[in-house]
């Protein structure tokens, strides 16, 4: 059984101006030891998919309205605040985009490794410091001994998002969500980063949840990927099978709009651009949520009218569109 | 297309922009210098894109607000169509400003919020008192039309608008005075991948349309290659590297230039594992950690 | 991608359902102005909500009880003094056996009209003084700036008063003067602030860059974005304009007989608060109605017009 399923996700946030679908049935599932990666744009809803999972969505505006997050048996939508408050930091750990503000700069990095510690493991202020240590070290932050009395400002911004590596395994959670842990740092930094958290996985066998929206991250870094688009997942397959065989047209249309570093391109390569944006999420298109900018989608198709389901194309591989690359090619004119 | 067949458009020498360190209680002294740039010599050809990348603190963006002279250097010099601009007097300063533009990062902060997009297009013409106000609305209109933003939409406030669409308004602030240099920093940054890959494609068109010349400055090295036709890698202030945009990428020379591009990670899982552990093997040659 | 004429037709319908049609870039995202948008935030504080509208009534009561009132507020008539409010005099009369319902009405003129006289003066000074130090920057900001500090030194209350005694009789404008002399430090304090953050926003550099000369740059791209703090602060700053008049009427140095205002007429009442304390108590309450309503209105106010949350 995998560690993590999560079931028809729906979280909704009320507003002003009606109700926004930041989540619309999403499902998939993690396993132990393996990175998935969640990858979209902006708006797309991975990262309400990751705070829903911690129970972290603001609760006045957000609220989860069905679907099921089973956590080694346990439905995590049906615990009480309390219970999750347990399972944060201990067993599910989150670590977020921006280093420079997720660390308290008023509190020393010390205090901040050996708090989790004793909340979640009731260590003994020594035993606290001394694990602290090993953790500073496992991340390879150098003469970290000397490092616990440090206030966050004196770390750049690499060091401290392994700060928070730290803190977040410092329990050995059973589950990692990492979101965009890397976008605010330079490349060669990432690379640093990416390299420990693998790692780190290996060691522990923990799984990871990696949310991104930089494709080549997902290359270099996950097992299997889930891409998302307007609160839906439109393809999920393995990381070697997405990008040999991308089936949905937004993902092919994803993977064309990058620049590419090596091999044909440059200068003179066109970049595929997908024309308008994203679609609103207070008032989604009633059937395929990416037709009106989808290429292959005409005025007479079924799926104009009525939403494709998530079906599996091939084993493993599941795609959310009634034009996927493998049927187009098929009844190629 | 250029005035003169042996000069760049652009040619900075020996640039350099040091930021004093003050410190003291009554009376602040200088003790000590951030050299943002540190002597840097580049040319742009007419026509042309320069490509100067780098990470952050690089020094990269500050070398763009020093050639535009938005920012004086403290050292160095930049000629512009031959003439000199550092030592330039504020008015003639202020009539070369017509030849070179500037597209900004950060489309949120680059768009008054109190404007509407019409006034934000033609207040470059409004400032150099071209044109009526009718011409210069017609003028307005077509400039929207040329960067894919409709028109219709001038009386329109720059919060209406997402991230894409606001870059396009500033692009087309960055033509309306038909410059001939336009200096994009970090244009795309800020911008999902497909709405980069529009931008960037719009960049491009007009280039090849208007006969522009770009100083494009960017941190992310696949979209530097889809731009540019000469390439200028900075560390620490200071340019590593400089060559033909393909030379760089297929032969770097320079440690840190080939550092950086080992790091950067491909859209290939298999290609992907094998520039690991390139990566890894050049870890090891490098003295910095990462 | 090249689309046949059947999908051009499609995408050009799905993007006009998308709220309006539109080239590549599509249509805008979302359509309400940033007034209506802190209009809905400013609802949605209940108190400040309640603070404006008892605010309202406030100066209504000013306004109209005088012109309705049927009673003469400077006719003195000793019969009627210190009567208990009834149904004519609904808070009573002083000694003198004026009408203190209109007397407190006409002092409320006086109090809220020095109040906002003084913080508009305090504004105008303000936003010259903090905009010239923000917007030149370096050592002119420098020396501004400290001049500021040594102004800070002096103790309010009695520079207003050395100010108020330059002049031979104390009417409304010379307390507008006195007050606004004593306090625009913090206005200017804050003008420079804002200007000097605005300063680093890129679209202030796009106008340099255009050619714009530094008078534009002030007018066109600054002050217009200062103008959100600026409305909060007038009534930050109303509180204690308000309260400055009624401490130096309340010790018999503010605004002349007859004239009163709600200080002057606490101060009537001071003597006489253990038999009438209704005269001294109405005063007060005005003053600390409109100080409270302000405060909320203030608080409400600078939630609607963050610009933080302006741009999600």
């Amino acid at each position: 059984m995998a560690l993590l399923e999560v079931s028809d996700l729906r979280t909704y946030f009320s507003t002003r101006e009606g109700e926004v679908r930041a989540v619309d049935g999403v499902s998939f599932e993690v396993e132990s030891g393996k990175t998935l990666s969640i990858v979209g744009e902006s708006g797309c809803g991975k990262s309400v998919t990751a705070l829903s999972i911690m129970g972290l969505i603001p609760k006045p505006p957000a609220r989860i309205v069905s679907g099921s997050i089973v956590f080694e048996g346990r439905d995590l939508t049906q615990l009480r605040d309390r219970e999750l408050e347990n399972l944060r930091g201990h067993e599910i750990a989150m670590i977020f985009q921006d280093p420079m503000t997720s660390l308290n700069p008023t509190l020393t990095i010390g205090t901040q490794i050996t708090e989790t510690l004793r909340r979640h493991l009731g260590m003994s202020k020594g035993e606290a410091s001394r694990r602290a240590v090993e953790l500073l070290e496992e991340v390879r932050i150098p003469r970290a001994k000397n490092r616990l009395d440090d206030y966050p400002h004196r770390y750049s911004g690499g060091m401290r998002q392994r700060v928070m590596i730290a803190i977040a395994l410092s329990c050995n959670p059973k589950l990692l969500i990492a979101d965009e842990p890397t976008t605010a740092l330079d490349v060669t930094v990432q690379a640093g980063i990416l390299d420990l958290l693998e790692e780190l996985r290996e060691e522990h066998q923990t799984a990871v949840i990696l949310i991104t929206h930089d494709m080549g991250v997902v290359a270099e870094a996950a097992d299997d990927v889930v891409v998302m688009y307007a609160g839906q997942v439109v393809e999920q397959a393995s990381t070697v099978e997405l990008f040999d065989n991308p089936e949905h047209p937004y993902t092919e249309a994803l993977l064309g709009a990058l620049p590419s570093l090596e091999g044909e391109g440059g200068r003179d390569a066109r970049l595929a651009s997908i024309p308008g944006r994203p679609p609103d999420l207070l008032d989604p298109p009633p059937a395929c949520r990416f037709a009106p900018r989808c290429p292959h989608a005409n005025l007479g198709d079924y799926c104009t009218v009525e939403p494709p389901e998530l079906r599996e194309l091939r084993p493993g591989h599941w795609v959310r569109s009634a034009h996927p690359t493998s049927e187009r090619a098929a009844v190629a004119v | 297309m250029s005035t003169n067949g042996n000069e760049p458009l652009l040619a900075v020498d020996g640039l350099e922009k040091y930021f004093p360190v003050r410190s003291g209680f009554l009376f602040e002294r200088t003790v000590d210098h951030v050299k943002a740039v540190d002597g840097i010599d580049f040319a742009v050809e007419e026509g042309t894109t320069l490509g100067l990348v780098g990470e952050s603190g690089s020094g990269k963006s500050t070398t763009g607000y020093c050639v535009l002279q938005l920012m004086r250097p403290t050292g160095g010099s930049v000629r512009f169509e031959g003439q000199e601009l550092t030592t330039m007097k504020r008015e003639e300063l202020r009539r070369m400003r017509r030849q070179m533009q500037i597209v900004f990062q950060d489309p949120y902060s680059s768009l008054n919020p109190r404007m509407t997009v019409g006034d934000i297009v033609s207040e470059p013409m409004e400032v150099h008192g071209i044109g009526t106000r009718r011409s210069r609305r017609e003028s307005v209109r077509r400039l929207l039309d040329v960067v894919g933003f409709d028109p219709t939409f001038t009386n329109r406030y720059p919060h209406e608008f997402s991230g894409g669409q606001r870059q396009r308004i500033g692009i087309a602030r960055a033509l309306a005075l038909n410059p001939k240099l336009i200096v994009c920093d970090e244009p795309v940054s800020a911008l999902d991948v497909s709405i980069q890959a529009q931008i960037l494609n719009l960049l491009r068109d007009l280039q090849r349309d208007f006969g522009l010349t770009y100083l494009f400055i960017a941190h992310d090295l696949a979209v530097v290659r889809a731009m540019s036709d000469t390439i200028a890698v900075m560390n620490q202030g200071k340019i590593v590297e400089v060559g033909p945009a393909e030379q760089i990428y297929n032969s770097p020379q320079n440690e840190y230039t080939k550092a950086l591009l080992t790091a950067v990670p491909v859209a290939d899982p298999r290609r992907q594992r094998e520039r690991k552990a390139e990566r890894r093997r050049l870890k090891h040659a490098l003295s910095e950690g990462f | 991608m090249v689309l046949n004429p059947q999908q051009e037709e499609f995408r050009e319908r799905a993007m006009t359902r998308e709220r309006g049609g539109g080239v590549e870039a599509g249509a805008p995202v979302r359509q309400t102005s940033l007034w209506r948008d802190a209009w809905y935030r400013y609802r949605a504080n209940r108190a400040a909500v309640v603070a404006g509208v008892l605010f309202i009534v406030l100066l209504l009561y000013c306004i109209l009880v005088p012109i309705f009132s049927p009673h003469d507020p400077y006719a003195v008539d000793f019969s009627e003094a210190y009567l208990s409010p009834s149904l004519s005099h609904p808070f009573g009369t002083d000694q003198y056996g004026r009408d203190l319902f209109t007397r407190t009405a006409l002092g409320g003129r006086i109090s809220i009209g020095i109040g906002f006289a003084a913080t508009i003066a305090i504004m105008v000074i303000g936003i010259v003084y903090g905009a010239i130090s923000g917007f030149v920057g370096g050592r002119v900001d420098n020396g501004m700036m400290r001049f500021l500090d040594a102004l800070y030194g002096l103790p309010y209350l009695p520079f207003a008063i050395i100010v108020t005694q330059l002049f031979r009789t104390v009417d409304f404008w010379v307390m507008v003067i006195a007050l606004t002399i004593a306090s625009w430090f913090t206005a200017a304090r804050v003008v420079r602030g804002q200007i000097i953050s605005l300063k680093e926003n890129d679209y202030v550099r796009a106008a340099k860059a255009v050619g714009a000369r530094w008078h534009r740059v002030l007018s066109r791209h600054l002050l217009p974005n200062t103008l959100g703090v600026l409305i909060v602060f007038v009534f930050l700053e109303l509180p204690g304009v308000i309260l400055g008049e009624a401490f130096l009427s309340f010790i018999g140095l503010g605004i002349n007989p007859p004239k009163a205002s709600w200080g002057s007429l606490a101060q009537d009442g001071r003597d006489v608060y253990l038999a009438h304390p209704s005269m001294i108590l109405i005063p007060s309450i005005a003053i600390a109605w409109l100080i409270l309503c302000a405060f909320f209105i203030a608080d409400g106010l600078r939630d609607a017009l963050d610009p933080r949350t302006r741009e999600t």
